[in-house]
């Protein structure tokens, strides 16, 4: 294509004019894919950092409400809603639950599980905890508890516990010592601290107890049914429409693990608006400069495009060729800009502290960089349709009488 | 004899806001075949307007123009701009070569553009285009490195290009030395005689027009008759 070669030879006409505005372009698009790769690699440590210790899905009893008699539509209905009282709430067919859960696709997990609050007594010290039993093989199921062991074992056995460092301490307990278990339906029992862990997270390590699902039974006076059951999926980013899945199928109440942790959807929300407002404008710097560059070229070959004009060559072929050269500038600076963000992204994602940490958290592999190219390259042809434009409405009469 | 141009009437009025400049008022203008006329007149007289119309880069206010037995006054811009291209030949007294392109680029520039690349066929052309012009050993030259004189030549070349009935010449030694004008005219004078191209020439050069078949004079805005005047003094 003639036009092309025309583009192509007024870009490398002045070297050092269009080697300028590539750099700037690909700096705009460092910029982008660092922001970009930045915000991505935030949002994976942070949703890592809670997928990896809780479940993704969580399927409780939904909660029964008393029959409600339709009426006027516009009194909110939550307002005489009653919660029916009548039975226990529990999960009485668990097991086959369990096995429907295991067939879907992307379940890596699944722990069935009797919660419950009780009281633990050492001597003239009581502690609430949350308590978790749990099928003593499915004990690192949700979260990873034997790799963070710092005292005992995991083994739980008939009348085993885990407890965290913290709750340890508060109660002056150590791995192998008897404690009593009061739970909040009046069950009582004298176990033994089998193990104590360390999360690093301060309500695993100060408030809750693992025994196992048989002990916990008549605890909790569940001799069939469980309270809940937590599911782990292979990728967390699923969990909403897996609970949408399973609520339908199993008629239980099925939480996402956002759901959970509605302060993280929020701050990752508000991160992902700062990063789309810095790639726009980082986009839009790269309009700017594009478009500014190729006005000034079409002004600086008003006399030759007017010649063009004279011999008859078309509008259409000098908007190409104008346009042709933004195409250019705009794929030249993307891939430049792609090569250089990846280097740089790579580069920051490579350095650690003194303890081994990666001290900014990016993914350069989720730079943006398809996006970024797209974007870059239709932005640069847009920017150039202007000044394409005002050059293939240059008078021939104008270049020829200066 | 077959005529390549037959204007009739034109008149060019410039408006500038209440200010009206009459610069044509009413000129006919007749072209043969293989003619090579010469347009005089003083300066600011309406030469290059007239020039400007009849290359189709300027409507008149009024008149007919027929060109190689076209009709142009209804055509659309987009019609004209095409019926330059194939069928006008332009030089004017700046060369406007493309100073991105070789010689011969420039050369196969109208014919290229339109056509999407030069082909083959085109780069022949223009290198005998170039030969024709003496300057056959040049055609690989960036345009820029050509000396004033060759790159009127190359311009030469370039209207010709496209094998126009008309070639419209606006100064084409205005801007030249003495030796360079000379041969820049022995070309033009060589194409009109060895090949049959048609050429108006506007000059203010008495050399110019004198080696031109006859001339059309242009007097405050009309044709001067010119038959014989100098040999029959009033
Ligand atoms: N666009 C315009 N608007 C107003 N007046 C114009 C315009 N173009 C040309 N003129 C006027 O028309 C007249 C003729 O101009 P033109 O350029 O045709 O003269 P010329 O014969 O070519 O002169 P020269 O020999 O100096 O080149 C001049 O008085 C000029 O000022
Ligand atoms: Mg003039």
């Amino acid at each position: 294509m003639f036009a092309l070669k025309v583009a192509r030879r007024y870009l490398t006409s002045n070297p050092a004019q269009t080697v300028l505005l590539v750099t700037g372009v690909a700096l705009g698009v460092t910029v982008f894919i660092f922001i970009t790769a930045l915000i991505e690699g935030l949002a994976v440590r942070l949703t890592d950092e809670v997928t990896a210790n809780s479940a993704h899905v969580s399927l409780e009893p939904a909660t029964r409400l008393a029959e409600i008699l339709p009426g006027d539509p516009a009194v909110r209905t939550e307002g005489v809603a009653l919660v029916s009282t009548f039975q226990r709430r529990q999960i009485r067919a668990w097991r086959s639950t369990a096995e429907l859960i295991t067939r879907q696709p992307g379940i890596s997990a699944l722990s069935p599980q009797i919660s419950g609050n009780a009281f633990l007594v050492k001597g003239e010290a009581v502690q609430p905890v949350s308590v978790t039993g749990l099928e003593p093989e499915g004990l690192d199921a949700i979260t990873p508890i034997t790799p963070n062991l710092v005292a005992g074992q995991g083994a739980l056995g008939a009348d085993g516990l885990l407890i965290g460092t913290q709750l340890a301490e508060d109660l002056g307990l150590t791995a192998g010592q008897p404690v009593l278990l009061r739970t909040d339906r009046g069950g009582e029992r004298l176990l033994t601290v089998r193990g104590v862990f360390k999360t690093g997270l301060q309500s695993l390590d100060s408030r809750v107890a693992f025994l196992s699902l048989q002990t916990a039974r008549p605890l909790f006076d569940l001799p069939e049914g469980v309270t809940n059951i937590e599911i782990k999926l292979d990728d967390p980013g699923r969990a909403r429409e897996v609970a949408d899945f399973l609520a339908g199928a199993t008629g239980l109440r099925a939480t996402p693990w956002q759901d959970k942790n509605l302060n993280l959807e929020d701050a990752l929300e508000a991160q992902g608006r700062t990063g789309t407002l810095i790639q726009i404008f980082s986009l839009i710097s790269i309009i700017i400069g594009v478009a500014s560059a190729l006005v000034l070229s079409a002004y600086r070959r008003r006399s030759e495009v007017g010649i063009m004009r004279a011999f008859g060559i078309s509008g259409g072929f000098i908007v190409a060729v104008f346009m042709l050269q933004g195409l250019l500038i705009g794929l030249a600076g993307g891939l430049l800009g792609c090569v250089s963000g990846y280097g740089l992204c790579s580069f920051l994602a490579s350095l650690t502290d003194a303890e081994g940490n990666a001290p900014l958290p990016i993914a350069p592999e989720r730079g943006g960089y398809v996006a970024v190219l797209i974007l870059t390259t239709i932005g640069a042809v847009l920017a150039s349709a202007f000044p394409a434009r005002s050059a293939s409405r240059i008078d021939p009469l104008e270049a020829i009488q200066q | 004899m077959s005529r390549v141009l037959q204007a009739r009437g034109i008149v060019m009025t410039f408006r500038n806001g209440d200010e009206e400049t009459e610069v044509l008022r009413g000129v006919d203008v007749e072209l043969a075949t293989g003619e090579l006329v010469a347009l005089v007149g003083a300066s600011g007289s309406g030469k290059s307007t007239l020039l400007s119309i009849l290359g189709l880069l300027l409507r008149p206010t009024a008149g007919e123009i027929e060109i190689a037995g076209q009709r142009v006054e209804g055509m659309s811009e987009r019609a004209r701009a095409a019926f330059r291209n194939q069928r006008l030949g332009f030089v004017f007294q700046f060369h406007h070569l493309l100073p991105d392109f070789t010689a011969m680029e420039n050369v196969a520039f109208p014919a290229a553009a339109p056509a999407g690349g030069i082909t083959p066929d085109m780069r022949r052309r223009a290198l005998s285009l170039l030969d024709r012009v003496g300057l056959a050993d040049r055609a690989d030259f960036p345009a820029t490195r050509l000396s004033g004189g060759q790159k009127q030549r190359v311009a030469i070349a370039r209207a010709l290009m496209n094998k126009p009935d008309l070639i419209i010449a606006d100064e084409p030694t205005g801007n030249l030395d003495l030796r360079s004008a000379g041969q820049v005219l022995d070309l033009m004078g060589e194409v009109n005689r060895e090949d049959g191209g048609t050429f108006l020439i506007c000059t203010h050069d008495e050399h110019v027009a004198a080696r031109c078949d006859r001339r059309i004079q242009l007097v405050d805005g009309r044709v001067q008759p010119q038959d014989e005047g100098s040999d029959h003094p009033d």
